[in-house]
C-alpha cells in the first residue's frame, strides 16, 4: 500500500497555509495526472497511486471530472490492493444514478462469481455503497446466490446478507423476497452466529413486508433462542460481558413480535421456557455497566415479546414486577425503558390493576429531570387511563401542564382532551376539565380541541345550560385566553338564553363580557364574535341597540371578512320583519357522530423509527391493527373484509411512513390480496411429482411408504380411535451425508388439529431414520386432507410437499345394525340433500371381495343379512368429531354383474359428509392396486 | 465613530486588537472571523451584523478591520484603513503578517496616536515619524525641542508641514502613474475601459512654498476662450480626490490646484477618466476547439503606442481548459510556458517596443471528461508597464513654486502606465 508519491502529495497539501496555495497545488497535480492518464500505458501501481490522489482531492471537496474510467479499470485488476482502490474509487466517485454504474456492473458480477472470497467481499461492499436501482435489479440475484450458497464462507454470507438488506431498504420491489424466503430463512440455522445475526437483520426487514412468506422463521428463531439461552450452546467468541451474543437475542426476540403467537404447543412451550430463563437471569443486577446494558436490552425485548404473546401470562406478571422496580431505578435509561415497556403492556392488556399499583411512581416520573422520561411517563399515563382512574390522572396532568415543557404541552393537551372525552362519567366533569384546560393552557390548545367541545355540547342537551354558565364564569376571569373566547362566543350565542335569568348573566352582561375583549383578539375570533352578536339580536331583542352600534362601527373596518359580516348582519338586523333573522339564527342542529378528530391528530404525531413499531401508544382498541394482529386475524380465517384490510394498511402507513430505509415500502406496496389467506392453498400447486401413487395406496389407511426419492424416504403409520388419532411419520436419510436445516411443517385444514408431540431434530445423520409423532383430533367435519411440507438442506435447499392420507373416513367407527334398525334410520334420513347416489362403472370385473375390503378399510361396518338381495352391501358407521358431534353414516352398495356397475347410495345425517364420503368410497372402488 | 480596530491574519487569528469605546467586547473579534473570514461567500467589504458594522480591507495577507456601532461615514472609515496601510508601509517597508508580528508595540503606539476615542487624528506619516520613532530614541533635549514644535505644528494652519525646512537644492518630483482597466468582448468591442490615475509628489522645497499645479484639464482650458483652439489635447477628468494640503475652495471656484506641500513624499491627487482612452496593447486571439481532444491557440499582440517607447514586463495569461493534459506552443518573442497550477499559458515578454507585434501559436491536448462540461472560456489577462505614456492623455502643464525667498526650484515629471484589470475575452 505504501505509495511515496501519495504521501508526499498529502504532506504538500497539508502544508498549504491558505486556500489559494492549496488550489494551486491541486491544479498542478490534476494537470500532472491528466497528462499521465492521457499518455496511457500506466502500470497498475501508477494507476492506483493516481486514483488515490484523485480520491484524496475529491474528499477535500474538489471537483473530479476525469479518472473514473481508470478507477473502473482498476476493478478488473487481479491484484487485491489495486482492486480495492478501484472499488474505493467507484464507491466514492459514483452516485447511484451515474451512467458509469453500467460499466461496473459486469466487473462486479465477475467478482461476485470469483472463487476468491475477498474479491466477493469487495464487490458486495461496492453494491451496498452504490446500491442504485439498476444495480439492484441486475445484481440482487447474485447477492442472493452468495448468501444461500453452501460454498460461501461465513464472512461472505454476513456481507451478502447486509448488502441484501441495504438493497431491500432502498428498492423493496426489486427483491423477490417471498420466493427467496425459504432459503434465506434456512440460514438462521447456520452454525456461525455472526451469519445468523446478519441474516436475522435481513429477515426482520423482509418479514415486516411479507409476514406470511416468512412464517416459517418462527420455529427456527425460537429454536435458536432456546439453543443460546437455555442450552447455552454458543461459541465463546460471541460472549459479550458474560452474555452470549446479546444483539442476536434482541433481534430474534424482536423478530418474533412481528408475527402472531405460534399455535404449535411445543414451540410456545419452548419459547415460554426461553422467556422464563431470560427473566430468571435478570433477577440480579450486574455491577458492570456493559453487562447490565446487554442484559437489560435482552430483558426488555423479552418482556415486549411476552406481552405480545399473551399479556395475561404468568411471565408478564413477573415482568410487571421487574418493571415496577425499573421505573424506580436511578438510571435514566432504565427508567425510560421501564416506562416504555409498561406503556406497551398498558396498551394491550385489559388487566390494568397491576400497573395501577404504580400510579404514583408514574405520576412522579412526569417530574423527572430528563425530558424523554417525562414523555414516556405521559405515554404510559395515557395508555393506562380508564374510567376508574381517569379523574386522578387527568387532574394530575392538568396540574403538571403548568410546569411542563413547551414542547410537550400541545401533545399533553390533546391527550387530556381525548382521555376526558373517552372516560368521562359525568358530562359536567368533562366540561369542567376542558374549560380549565383551555383557560390554563390556551396557547397549546389546538383548533380541534375546542371544535370538539362545541360538538359535544351541541349534541348533549343537558350540558348546554351548565356549560354556558361555566363559560361565562371563565370569561370573567382576568386572564381569558382567546380560545376560551371562541368557545364562549359560540356557546353563549347558541345557549345564552338558557342562563339569561340567572343573576349576573343578563343579556347585556353577557354581551359586555364578550365585547370587553373584542378589541384584543384576532380577526378570525372577531368574525366569530360578530356572528354571536347577530344571534344575540335574535335571542335578546332588548340589546339590539348596543349591538347595532358595533355592526355600524365595523362596516368601515379594513378587513374584508369583518366588513362583509358587519354589513350583512346589519342588513339582516334592520329588516322590517324578523322572519329572515329567525330563520338564519335557528338553533344549530346536532352534529352527526363522527370519530374524534383528536385521535387522528394524535396518530399523526406518533413516532417514526426505522423498524415498524409493534404496538401503538393508547388503549387496547388502538392496537388491533398492528401488523402482527392483522396477520393473526387473517390466520384465524376470520373473514376480514377488504375494508378492514385497507383500513389496516392505512394504519400501518401512518405508523411506518417515515421509515428511513424504506421510503416506498409500506406506503406503496399494494394491499395484500385478501383471497388466498391460507398458505395451504398455494401448497397444492407444489405437490411433489409422483407422490400421487404412494398417496393413493395409503388412502385406505394402510401403513407404508408415503414418499421416496434418492435422498429421502418417508414412511407413515397411523391408528385412530373415535375422533382421535395418532400418526407416526418416519424420515429416512438415504444419503451418506447429513441433511441440515431439516424442517417439517404441517398444514391442517380447519377442524382438524395436528400437534407434534415433541420437537423434530433439525438434521438427520447419514443413513439414519428419525420418527415424528403427531396426535390428531378431528374437531369438525373436514373435507380436505392435511398437507405436509418437508424442507432440508443437502447441497441446496430442497422441499417436498405431500398430502397426508388422513381422510374423513379415518374418524368413522364401524357399527353393526340389525335390519329393522337400519331401515328405520335409512328412512329417517330421507332423500337429498342428505342422500347422495352415484352409479359407478367398475374398473375391471366386479369383485365383491374387493368391494367389501374397500368398505371395511374406510372403517364402515358391513351389516350382514340386512339387504334382502344377496350381494348387495349395507354398511354403517359413526363419524366422530369433538366439536360438531357425531354423524351417523349409512350406505348401500349394489353391484350389478351384468352391466359391471355399482350403485352407491350414501345417507348420513350431514349433507356435507354424505357427499364427501361418497367421493372417498367412489375413489376407493375405482382404485385398482394392480395398475400401480 | 470607530469603536474597535483589529488586524487578522489570513487564518483569522487576531494580531492586533484595540478597543476605543466601551460599546463592544473583545469577543466581537470572533464574530468577524466566523462570519467573514471563514465564510467564502462574503465579498462585500462592509457587513452589518445586528447593530455592529464591520469594515474590512485586505492587504497582503492581512485583514484590516474597523468596527463601529454607529451610522458612521463609511468612506471615512475606509480612507482611514487605507491611510493606516500607508503609515504601516512607510514605517515597516511592507505591511504584512511578519511586519505586524515584529512591531506590535509600535503599531499599538501608532493606533493610539491616529485614533482618539475612535476619531481619526493626524495620520500624516512625516508628522508621525517625528514623535513616534521606530527604534532609535532621540536625546531628551532634542525630544523636548521637537515636541514643542509638534505642538505648534499640530495646532498651526499647516498641520502637515514644519515651517523650518531647509534644502540646499530645491527640487520637486512628480510621478503620474496610471493603471488601465479594460474588458474586451469576443468581437473586439470595448465593454469597459477606464483609467485610474495617481499623482505622487516628492517635494524637497525650503520654507513654506506655495505651489500651483496645472494639468491639461478640459474644463479648465475650455473656460479660457483663448485656449479653445488647443482643446483637442485636453483630458476630461471624471473624478478627482486631493491631498489635504490642496485648497479645495480654490479648486472649486476656478479649478486651479494650489497647495503648500508637506515635506517629502505624498499623494497629491487621484483621478479617474473613462473617455478617449489610448489602449496601449491590442490582442487578437483566435482559439478554436478541434474535436474534443484539442484546442488551438493563435494569439496576436500589438503595441499601440509610439515606437520610441518601450513596454516592460509584459505578461499574458492565457487560460486553458480544466482538462488540459499538455500544451505545446511557440512564440515570436519572449517565453511561453504552461503553468498547470493556474490552468493557463503564461507568456512573458521582457521588452516590447512600440508599434511592434508578436504572435503565439499553441495547442492544448485535452483528456476525456466523465461529465461533459462546457469550458467557460475565462478571459485572457495582461500585465505590463509603459513608461512615459499615459493612457488618458493627461499631461502636466506646469508646476509653479512661490516662496518668500524666491528661490529657483528644479521640477521633474515622470509618466507611467500600468495594467490594472486588462482582460480580453475570446
Amino acid at each position: 500500500m505504501a505509495m511515496r508519491g501519495l504521501t508526499v502529495f498529502i504532506a504538500d497539501i497539508r502544508n498549504c497555509r491558505v486556500r489559494e496555495l492549496e488550489e494551486k497545488r491541486i491544479n498542478k497535480e490534476m494537470a500532472n495526472i491528466r497528462t499521465k492518464f492521457k499518455e496511457g500505458s500506466l502500470s497498475g501501481y501508477d494507476k492506483k497511486k493516481y486514483v488515490c490522489k484523485l480520491l484524496y482531492m475529491y474528499i477535500l471537496g474538489w471537483d473530479i471530472d476525469f479518472g473514473h474510467m481508470e478507477a473502473v479499470n482498476l476493478i478488473s485488476s487481479p491484484k487485491y490492493s489495486e482492486k480495492q482502490i478501484g472499488y474505493l474509487g467507484i464507491t466514492l466517485l459514483m452516485h447511484e444514478n451515474s451512467d458509469l454504474v453500467r460499466l461496473v456492473v459486469n466487473s462486479i458480477r465477475k467478482d461476485l462469481d470469483d472463487n476468491n472470497e475477498i474479491h466477493n467481499c469487495l464487490a458486495l461492499h461496492a453494491i451496498a455503497n452504490i446500491g442504485g436501482r439498476e444495480m439492484a435489479e441486475s445484481l440482487a440475484s447474485d447477492v442472493h446466490r452468495l448468501l444461500v450458497s453452501p460454498n460461501s464462507k461465513s464472512f461472505v454470507k454476513k456481507k451478502a446478507a447486509l448488502t441484501m438488506l441495504r438493497l431491500f431498504r432502498k428498492h423493496p420491489d426489486v427483491i423477490p423476497a417471498p420466493d427467496w424466503a425459504e432459503r434465506i430463512t434456512n440460514i438462521i440455522d447456520d452454525y456461525d452466529l455472526g451469519v445468523c445475526l446478519s441474516v436475522t437483520s435481513l429477515i426482520t426487514a423482509l418479514a415486516q413486508q411479507y409476514p406470511e412468506a416468512f412464517m416459517m422463521v418462527i420455529p427456527k428463531a425460537i429454536m435458536r433462542l432456546h439453543k443460546i439461552i437455555v442450552e447455552r450452546d454458543f461459541s465463546a467468541d460471541y460472549v459479550y460481558y458474560k452474555i452470549p451474543i446479546p444483539w442476536l437475542q434482541v433481534k430474534l426476540l424482536r423478530l418474533l413480535q412481528y408475527f402472531p403467537p405460534t399455535e404449535d404447543t411445543n414451540m410456545s412451550e419452548m419459547l415460554h421456557n426461553v422467556l422464563q430463563t431470560i427473566i430468571n437471569n435478570s433477577q440480579e443486577t450486574p455491577r458492570n455497566v456493559q453487562h447490565n446494558n446487554a442484559q437489560n436490552a435482552i430483558l426488555f425485548e423479552a418482556i415486549n415479546l411476552a406481552i405480545h404473546l399473551d399479556c395475561e401470562s404468568e411471565i408478564v406478571r413477573q415482568a410487571t414486577n421487574i418493571l415496577a422496580r425499573f421505573i424506580l431505578s436511578k438510571e435514566t435509561n432504565v427508567r425510560y425503558l421501564g416506562l416504555e415497556t409498561m406503556a406497551h403492556l398498558a396498551a394491550v392488556t385489559d388487566e390494568l390493576d397491576e400497573i395501577k399499583k404504580h400510579e404514583e411512581t408514574i405520576i412522579l416520573s412526569l417530574r423527572d429531570k430528563d425530558i424523554s422520561v417525562r414523555r414516556r411517563g405521559l405515554d404510559l399515563l395515557y395508555s393506562m387511563c380508564d374510567v376508574s382512574n381517569a379523574k386522578t390522572i387527568v387532574s394530575e396532568l392538568i396540574r403538571y401542564l403548568h410546569i411542563a415543557d413547551y414542547a410537550l404541552r400541545e401533545e399533553m393537551v390533546l391527550k387530556i382532551a381525548i382521555m376526558t372525552e373517552k372516560y368521562a362519567t359525568e358530562h359536567s366533569w368533562y366540561v369542567d376539565v376542558i374549560l380549565q384546560l383551555i383557560s390554563s393552557a390556551g396557547d397549546h390548545v389546538g383548533e380541534e380541541v375546542w371544535y370538539r367541545v362545541v360538538q359535544i355540547v351541541t349534541n348533549h342537551e343537558n350540558l348546554q345550560e351548565y356549560s354556558a354558565k361555566m363559560v361565562l364564569h371563565y370569561m370573567r376571569s382576568p386572564h381569558c385566553h382567546e380560545n376560551m373566547l371562541k368557545v364562549g362566543g359560540y356557546i353563549l350565542g347558541e345557549y345564552g338564553h338558557l342562563i339569561a335569568n340567572l343573576p349576573g348573566a343578563s343579556p347585556i352582561e353577557q354581551f359586555n363580557t364578550l365585547h370587553a375583549r373584542f378589541g384584543l383578539c384576532s380577526l378570525a375570533t372577531r368574525a366569530l364574535l360578530l356572528s354571536t352578536y347577530i344571534k344575540f339580536i335574535n335571542l335578546f331583542p332588548e340589546i339590539k341597540g348596543a349591538i347595532l352600534a358595533v355592526f355600524n362601527q365595523y362596516r368601515h373596518v379594513l378587513d374584508a371578512e369583518l366588513q362583509q359580516r358587519a354589513c350583512e348582519y346589519m342588513a339582516i338586523a334592520t329588516m322590517p320583519t324578523d322572519d329572515l333573522l329567525q330563520t338564519v339564527c335557528e338553533e344549530m342542529p346536532q352534529f352527526p357522530e363522527r370519530e374524534s378528530a383528536l385521535l387522528s391528530r394524535l396518530n399523526e404525531k406518533s413516532g417514526q423509527t426505522e423498524d415498524k413499531r409493534t404496538w401503538n401508544i393508547g388503549g387496547k382498541d388502538s392496537n388491533d391493527k398492528t401488523p402482527a394482529n392483522l396477520l393473526a386475524a387473517k390466520e384465524r380465517g376470520e373473514n376480514a373484509s377488504v375494508d378492514d384490510l385497507v383500513a389496516g394498511v392505512g394504519g400501518v402507513t401512518i405508523n411506518g411512513d417515515g421509515e428511513a430505509g424504506e421510503p416506498n415500502g409500506a406506503a406503496q406496496a399494494p394491499a395484500p390480496a385478501p383471497a388466498p389467506a391460507k398458505t395451504g392453498l398455494s401448497w397444492k400447486d407444489q405437490l411433489a411429482p409422483g407422490s400421487e401413487k404412494w398417496y393413493n395406496h395409503l388412502r385406505d389407511g394402510a401403513d407404508g411408504v408415503l414418499y421416496e426419492d434418492s435422498i429421502l424416504q418417508i414412511g407413515i403409520k397411523s391408528e385412530y380411535h373415535g375422533h382421535l388419532g395418532r400418526l407416526a411419520i418416519y424420515f429416512g436419510n438415504k444419503t451418506h451425508t447429513q441433511l441440515n436445516s431439516f424442517a417439517v411443517t404441517v398444514d391442517a385444514p380447519e377442524g382438524l388439529v395436528i400437534a407434534s408431540s415433541h420437537t423434530l431434530a433439525t438434521s438427520i445423520g447419514p443413513s439414519t431414520q428419525i420418527q415424528q409423532l403427531y396426535s390428531l383430533e378431528c374437531q369438525q367435519i373436514v373435507t380436505d386432507v392435511p398437507m405436509i411440507r418437508i424442507s432440508y438442506h443437502a447441497g441446496s435447499t430442497q422441499s417436498v410437499v405431500l398430502r397426508l392420507p388422513v381422510l374423513l373416513s379415518r374418524f368413522i367407527e364401524p357399527i353393526q345394525l340389525a335390519s329393522a334398525d337400519f331401515f328405520g334410520r335409512w328412512k329417517q334420513i330421507g332423500g337429498p340433500p342428505r342422500e347422495v347416489q352415484e352409479v359407478i362403472k367398475a374398473p375391471g370385473k366386479i369383485d365383491l371381495e374387493k368391494a367389501r375390503a374397500a368398505l371395511v378399510s374406510h372403517r364402515l361396518g358391513i351389516c350382514e343379512n340386512v339387504d334382502p338381495k344377496p350381494g348387495n352391501f349395507v354398511a354403517t358407521g359413526v363419524l366422530n368429531t369433538s366439536m360438531s358431534g357425531k354423524v351417523g353414516c349409512l350406505l348401500r352398495l349394489e353391484p350389478n354383474r351384468d352391466t359391471n356397475m355399482y350403485r352407491l347410495t350414501v345417507r348420513t345425517t350431514s349433507d356435507v359428509v354424505s357427499k364427501h364420503l361418497k367421493e372417498i368410497l367412489q375413489t376407493a372402488l375405482l382404485f385398482n392396486p394392480q395398475s400401480r | 465613530m470607530i469603536s474597535a480596530f483589529f488586524i487578522y491574519n489570513q487564518k483569522g487569528e487576531v494580531l492586533i486588537s484595540r478597543l476605543y469605546r466601551q460599546d463592544l467586547k473583545r469577543s466581537i473579534a470572533d464574530i468577524f472571523r466566523i462570519q467573514v473570514i471563514s465564510n467564502t461567500d462574503v465579498r462585500s467589504p462592509i457587513i452589518t451584523l445586528g447593530s455592529t458594522s464591520f469594515f474590512h480591507v485586505r492587504h497582503e495577507n492581512l485583514y484590516i478591520v474597523a468596527l463601529t456601532k454607529w451610522n458612521a461615514n463609511a468612506a471615512l472609515i475606509f480612507e482611514f484603513c487605507y491611510r493606516f496601510i500607508n503609515i504601516g508601509r512607510s514605517y515597516f517597508g511592507k505591511l504584512d503578517e511578519e511586519a505586524v508580528k515584529a512591531n506590535f508595540v509600535l503599531i499599538y503606539e501608532l493606533l493610539d496616536e491616529v485614533l482618539d476615542f475612535g476619531y481619526p487624528q493626524n495620520s500624516e506619516t512625516d508628522t508621525l515619524k517625528m514623535y513616534i520613532t521606530t527604534e532609535s530614541v532621540k536625546s531628551e533635549r532634542a525630544m523636548r525641542e521637537d515636541s514643542a514644535k509638534i505642538t505648534i505644528q499640530a495646532t498651526g494652519a499647516t498641520s502637515w508641514r514644519r515651517s523650518d525646512v531647509k534644502y540646499r537644492k530645491n527640487e520637486a518630483f512628480i510621478d503620474v502613474i496610471e493603471s488601465v482597466n479594460l474588458l474586451l468582448s469576443t468581437q473586439g468591442n470595448v465593454l469597459r475601459a477606464d483609467v485610474a490615475g495617481q499623482i505622487m509628489m516628492r517635494a524637497y522645497l525650503s520654507g513654506t512654498p506655495e505651489c500651483k499645479f496645472g494639468l491639461n484639464d478640459k474644463v479648465l482650458l475650455e473656460k479660457d476662450p483663448s485656449n479653445r483652439r488647443k482643446s483637442s489635447n485636453t483630458v476630461e477628468i471624471d473624478d478627482c480626490q486631493f491631498h489635504q494640503c490642496v485648497k479645495l475652495g480654490k479648486f472649486d471656484s476656478d479649478r486651479t490646484i494650489s497647495f503648500i506641500p508637506p515635506d517629502g513624499e505624498f499623494e497629491l491627487m487621484r483621478y479617474r477618466t473613462s473617455d478617449n482612452i489610448n489602449l496601449p496593447f491590442r490582442v487578437h486571439p483566435v482559439v478554436t476547439e478541434i474535436g474534443k481532444s484539442k484546442i488551438e491557440y493563435k494569439i496576436l499582440v500589438k503595441a499601440n503606442f509610439s515606437s520610441k517607447l518601450n513596454a516592460n514586463n509584459v505578461v499574458l495569461t492565457i487560460p486553458t481548459p480544466l482538462n488540459t493534459a499538455g500544451v505545446t506552443c511557440s512564440v515570436s518573442a519572449g517565453k511561453a510556458k504552461y503553468v498547470p497550477a493556474e490552468n493557463s499559458i503564461v507568456w512573458k515578454i521582457q521588452r516590447f517596443q512600440g508599434q511592434s507585434e508578436f504572435m503565439l501559436t499553441g495547442e492544448a491536448n485535452l483528456t476525456a471528461m466523465t461529465h461533459k462540461k462546457a469550458w467557460s472560456r475565462p478571459p485572457i489577462s495582461m500585465d505590463f508597464q509603459v513608461l512615459m505614456f499615459t493612457s488618458s492623455g493627461l499631461l502636466v502643464r506646469f508646476l509653479k513654486v512661490f516662496e518668500k525667498s524666491n528661490y529657483q526650484s528644479v521640477k521633474w515629471v515622470r509618466y507611467m502606465t500600468k495594467a490594472g484589470n486588462y482582460q480580453i475575452r475570446f
